[in-house]
């Protein structure tokens, strides 16, 4: 595909008398990219970083400066972005750094760039340069472009016993810029840097990193409140949600970078030497320390039902009061292996199903009913503890039940009124 | 094409100012100079140009001629610039019939070669400004370099113009573009097809001349002379420059190396929303190699080298007209390497008021609510920064932290943190609101 980015030096050799009607090129070369660097670091602004050799003929007043045009069509570049940096001048087999030399009295790099002029109605801009010599100058020039993107995407794979997980992190770029690159450095901010070969309307998908024997929690969730009834035949009853939760930190094998958001597709070891999908999920942005949460979908081996056990209310005065209620929760886990359920309950919704306005967060604390057969944990803050019951596998043995356990959250919601 | 024309007309038959047949000579004096004045407040330049014109004695008629381009027609002025006892501008005649021209009539008491100058408003040409910042590896100095654009659509070009540039805001009771519009035959607006046929006809071959005008052989680019007027401030540049019509040139204004700047974040989530954004902040002062002129409004691209032999980009900010010992500040968003969490607690309610209504039954009407904050900042950067965390709190607040917390306003508590490289930090609040009768008044008190 043709190249939609030019660069041309017009050498005016010869003085042109003021408004004469001249060609506007009288020489011109175009020089090929020696080197391209696609920059993504930023996630909403894509920049090209190029550098080409450009010859120059040595400034006088009889022949005047290098103009340079530096041209596009068809493809989206902020013309107010662009920067064009003269790094070093041809030397035998390298490049020697840009030296100040001294012009009428005036020191001023060999190598200068005197303006930039914009044309009407044309994606071009000039770039008039004085040269003390003729040379051989390297430049780069580096612009922001549109349509050339990066997303984020993660294979995960589970051992059989789902308890460590093989993440692998890709990175997806998109070209749909009208520009092709050819061999280009691409880099993310973070991970390896590629050389790839950027074509037009192509989609890259590079493999940023591989994360190997990640330790997972498949944790089990049960929200009352934010799934409501599982259905007629089990009103008291509600989904238990399946997750894979890993840690991006050093200690998880992780901890290199933050996560960034993307779709995860999520499969499992068969123990066979293949793999079954298990089912995929966005990933949030994940920073250094945190959890990523990789939701799997609905658990039917674990089954928990919830009632209200017990509601009394306690006058304080006037209409304030104190109500008392025992939650009941009776949970069966029927995989071969033991689980743990969290059972996130919403005081602030129980407070106001059953007694209307909490004027804010309810005040609660714990009450003697209240079982021992599970912890309490905080992380999602004041009125919404998490329970985390640890429940046994199914009994081998055929004829035995699968045990029923019981919770009991015996809690008192302090100071209400209606 | 030129298109602003100046025709004297001598007139061999003294009194005779009416018809056209008495003109027996005719010269088109070409501009000696012409200095551009340009603001950048409203879209307004004073064009200062010098022509030499060939007077006789007695009565001299000239003619200035605008077709196409957008000169505010009451504003042209014409002066002597030698011989200024012996000629006087006796009038100005603008033709109903002829559009776009007016006729100074002018007694002369000389006869000879005489250089005039023209003053008028033109709509049309403009500039901008705009900043390169590229920091070092390390973030912690930069280049700041600022540009200053030149735009030309006034229909008319300029050849070799010196060229100065205004600073600040100031005040017209009409726009230019209008004026220029309401005499004779109008100037089409730019949205139509017409205004931008002749914009192509005024632009063609304008590249060419350009890259002819271009051939002056400067080895360094203009020097952006600085310096106060009044409440403006003026950026002169040197040499002459040729921006025809339809284009627009750039050229450096600001040059500074070794600019430090400091790091700050800031959690502010009713204004940057619910992440940390990071700024760059530095001042336009001599500390920061800066502080030569006050830096006017421009987009401000801010880039790193990224140690690899290439840049990386971090931000693209707007800034306002920034004073002399005036911050600058570049919001570049939020950081991936910097996570503010904040939690509540515990919740506790007390110290319950009632009213008792017309059966003595008592009702709750007001009580204290207090709640237990944990906000946690993680640095995973390997510098340390500043944060600067701020939040508000609606109603009767009394707000206590053991760490040192000051209110930024009456409803917003402050806290600035240092924190160190690859540290995490927390900071602990306890929130007492006063609600329904207990609400005495709508603030915060801080409470040690």
């Amino acid at each position: 595909m043709k190249t939609r980015i030019i660069i041309a030096i017009a050498l005016i050799a010869a003085l042109v008398p003021a408004g004469a009607v001249v060609g506007r090129i009288k020489l011109a070369a175009l020089p090929a990219r020696e080197r391209v660097e696609v920059q993504l670091d930023n996630a909403f602004y894509t920049l090209v970083e190029e550098e080409r050799i450009v010859p120059l003929l040595k400034s006088t007043p009889a022949t005047g400066n290098n103009m340079i045009d530096f041209s596009w069509s068809n493809a989206t570049i902020d013309k107010d972005s662009i920067q064009f940096r003269p790094i070093a001048i041809s030397s035998g087999d390298g490049f020697r750094p840009i030296e100040m030399v001294n012009v009428g009295g005036k020191e001023v790099p060999e190598v200068n760039v005197i303006n930039v002029a914009y044309p009407p109605n044309e994606n071009a801009l000039v770039w008039e340069v004085y040269v003390a010599e003729a040379c051989a100058v390297k430049v780069r020039v580096s612009y922001l472009i549109s349509n050339l993107t990066r997303s984020f995407s993660y294979r995960a794979l589970a051992d059989h016993d789902e308890e460590f997980l093989t993440l692998r992190n890709y990175i997806r770029l998109t070209n749909y810029s009208g520009e092709e690159f050819g061999d280009s450095g691409v880099w993310a901010g973070f991970g390896p840097k590629f050389h790839k070969e950027l074509g037009q309307q192509e989609d890259i998908k590079m493999l940023l990193h591989k994360f190997a024997q990640v330790p997972i929690d498949k944790t089990f969730t049960f929200d009352w409140y934010a799934h409501g009834p599982l259905n007629a035949d089990k009103p008291l009853a509600s989904k238990v949600l399946m997750h894979y939760e890993l840690t991006n930190d050093e200690a998880n094998g992780m901890g290199l970078f933050p996560l960034q958001p993307g779709k995860v597709r999520i499969f499992i070891d068969d123990g066979r030497g293949g793999e079954a999908f298990l089912g995929e999920d966005w990933a949030q942005l994940t920073p250094l320390d945190d959890e990523m949460k990789l939701y799997l979908g609905e658990a039917r081996d674990v089954v928990c039902t919830r009632t209200i056990d017990f509601n009394q209310r306690h006058n304080v005065r006037g209409d304030l009061f104190d109500q008392e209620i025992v939650i009941k929760y009776e949970i069966e886990n029927f995989k071969d292996k033991p689980a743990t359920l969290r059972i996130v309950e919403q005081l602030n919704r129980l407070g106001r199903e059953y007694w209307g306005n909490t004027h804010g967060d309810v005040q609660w604390e714990r009450g003697p009913r209240t079982t021992d057969n599970f912890t309490v944990d905080m992380e999602l803050g004041g009125p919404t503890p998490t329970l985390l019951v640890e429940l046994p596998a199914r009994p081998d043995d055929p004829d035995a039940k699968v045990e029923k356990v019981v919770v009991l959250f015996h809690v008192t919601l302090k100071n209400l009124w209606p | 094409m030129r298109r602003i024309a100046i025709i004297t007309c001598l007139l061999l038959i003294a009194g005779s100012a009416a018809a056209g047949k008495n003109v027996d000579l005719v010269t088109l004096p070409s501009r000696d100079s012409v200095q551009l004045t340009i603001y950048n407040s409203e879209d307004i330049t004073l064009v200062k140009e010098t022509r030499s014109v060939t007077l006789k004695r007695g009565m001299n008629k000239l003619q200035f001629s605008w077709a196409n381009t957008l000169i505010d027609p009451t504003s042209v002025f014409i002066r002597p610039l030698e011989r200024k006892d012996d000629i006087e501008i006796v009038d100005t005649v603008f033709p109903g019939q002829k559009p776009q021209h007016l006729i100074w009539n002018i007694e002369s008491q000389f006869e000879g070669q005489v250089k005039m100058e023209v003053t008028y408003f033109t709509s049309g040409l403009t500039w901008s400004m705009d900043y390169v910042a590229i920091t070092d590896p390390d973030e912690t100095q930069m280049t700041f370099d600022g540009y200053v654009r030149v735009f030309n659509n006034s229909g008319e070009e300029y050849d070799n113009a010196e060229v100065r540039l205004i600073v600040g805001t100031i005040n017209l009771v009409e726009k230019i573009a209008d004026l220029a519009r309401r005499r004779g035959i109008a100037v089409p607006r730019p949205d139509t097809r017409v205004y931008g046929r002749m914009r192509l006809e005024a632009t063609a071959g304008a590249i060419d001349k350009a890259m002819a005008m271009a051939d002056s052989g400067e080895a360094a680019p203009p020097e952006i002379v600085k310096e106060g007027l009044s409440e403006y401030f003026m950026f002169s540049v040197s040499g002459r420059e040729t921006i025809p019509d339809g284009w627009s040139k750039r050229m450096q204004a600001v040059d500074s190396d070794d600019v430090s700047f400091d790091i700050v974040y800031r959690m502010r989530d009713y204004q940057y929303g619910w992440r940390p954004v990071r700024f760059f902040i530095w001042a336009n002062d001599d500390e920061h190699s800066l502080g030569e002129s006050p830096l006017p409004d421009g987009r401000v691209n801010l880039f790193r080298d990224n140690g690899a032999d290439g840049l990386s980009f971090l931000a693209s900010e707007y800034i306002r007209y920034v004073p002399i010992k005036a911050d600058i500040e570049i919001n570049l968003g939020p950081d991936d390497l910097v996570v503010y969490e904040t939690r509540k607690m515990s919740v506790e309610r007390f110290n319950f008021h009632f009213y008792r209504d017309s059966h003595g039954r008592e009702h709750v009407d007001g009580w204290d609510g207090k709640s237990g904050w944990v906000d946690t900042i993680r640095n995973y950067r390997t510098e340390p920064f500043t944060f600067e965390l701020r939040r508000i709190w609606d109603g009767d607040v009394e707000y206590a932290s053991e760490v040192e917390t000051t209110l930024f306003d009456y409803r917003t508590t402050e806290t600035v943190f240092a924190i160190d490289a690859r540290t995490k930090v927390e900071y602990p609040a306890a929130v007492l609101q006063h609600c329904g009768v207990n609400t005495k008044q709508s603030a915060v008190k801080l409470k040690p």
